[in-house]
């Protein structure tokens, strides 16, 4: 996959409220950050031709070290989930890694670098995929919320909505996560399964949270609707009310 | 001023269902949602299939994942090609 090295790294986001919450299975720092040296941060750095780090570490590149590095298998994830391919994924990583280190000056301290990684990695892969970032203006959250719940309760009354009490449902999720489309599959996977807030989804997206608010709704029925068609593809079939439990195959 | 929040209709209720099972309302309009939950029997069934849905959502991340350490390797290869010293 082609990588397009344009810059596409965010602002520090240093502002940020909910930056302290960064979700589950957030890993202990590999080094504690370090004091104030009195090395001088511009973000200009020694330059090794052969690849071999300098004698010394700069304080800049042991906060990299610490803050940035040890999110190394958050970022693989959710550019796994992404590409949905291996060696997309990589790419994506090591792109992102570059990106942010060469814009590690620009990070605010103390801002939520998982937040901030996560943007780096959602523009790779929109410049990888030479996609539009902004692909559909949706109607507003309120009638995604309507439109799910009144399918819900379609489903009550014609009894099919027992039906994804019958199924395993974590893998016909991944299948249909698999298969949405942008920009709904960031928007899901940012606040369902990195338990990412409206706000910082928002952030990282660079879109409202109004934006955030209805593709979350929308790509949720649309995973709805998909496990449906699974659960009757599975052989499930529909029960009507009062029928139930004389349907199971 | 009252402890008993506003109470809302059928329609507002839902229009927020997704909002209040994100945590993402102020807490007054969590404690509105939350009072019509707990007299509508109408809409606490929509609360349990979300719930379900958003339960079984999250479940499916993938948290085992790990990047590779040939991938780790080549990060890192590229971060001291570009000066990285640590």
């Amino acid at each position: 996959m082609a990588i397009d090295t344009r810059s596409g790294t965010p602002a520090g986001g240093a502002d940020d409220q909910r930056g302290a919450d960064n979700g589950p299975g957030r890993p202990p720092p590999e080094r504690a950050p370090v004091g104030d040296s009195g090395t001088a941060e511009t973000g200009d750095r020694l330059v090794s031709e052969t690849g071999a780090p300098s004698a010394a570490p700069t304080e800049t590149d042991l906060r990299f070290e610490a803050e940035a590095l040890p999110w190394m298998d958050d970022v693989y994830r959710f550019a796994l989930s992404l590409t949905r391919d291996a060696s997309d994924a990589d790419d994506v990583v090591q792109e992102t890694y570059l990106r942010a280190y060469r814009s590690w000056h620009t990070f605010e301290p103390g801002s939520d670098a998982r937040r901030w990684l996560f943007t780096i990695t959602r523009n790779v892969f929109l410049r990888s995929r030479e996609r539009e970032r902004r692909l559909v203006d949706l109607d507003d959250g309120d009638v995604e919320a309507l439109n799910t719940f009144a399918a819900h309760g379609q489903m009550v009354r014609d009894g099919t909505d027992q039906i994804l009490s019958r199924i395993d449902l974590a893998p016909a999720l991944r299948r249909a996560l698999d298969e949405l489309d942008e920009p709904f599959k960031s928007t899901v996977l940012l606040v369902d399964l990195e338990d990412q807030s409206y706000e910082a989804a928002a952030e990282i997206l660079g879109v409202p949270i109004g934006t955030v608010r209805s593709r979350l709704f929308r790509g949720r029925r649309i995973l709805q609707d998909k496990l449906l068609i699974y659960a009757r593809d599975a052989g499930f079939t529909t029960a009507r009310r009062g029928q139930r439990g004389s349907t199971d195959d | 001023m009252t402890d008993c929040p506003r109470e809302i209709d059928c329609r507002t209720a839902v229009q927020q269902l997704w909002d209040y099972l994100d945590q993402e309302l102020t807490p007054e309009r969590m404690a509105e949602v939350r009072g019509h939950l707990d007299r509508c029997a109408d809409c606490l069934p929509h609360h349990d299939y979300a719930c379900t849905f958003l339960a079984a959502l999250s479940e499916a991340r993938e948290r085992d994942v790990r990047a590779p350490d040939l991938l780790r390797r080549r990060v890192m290869d590229r971060l001291r090609a570009a000066g990285f010293s640590a």
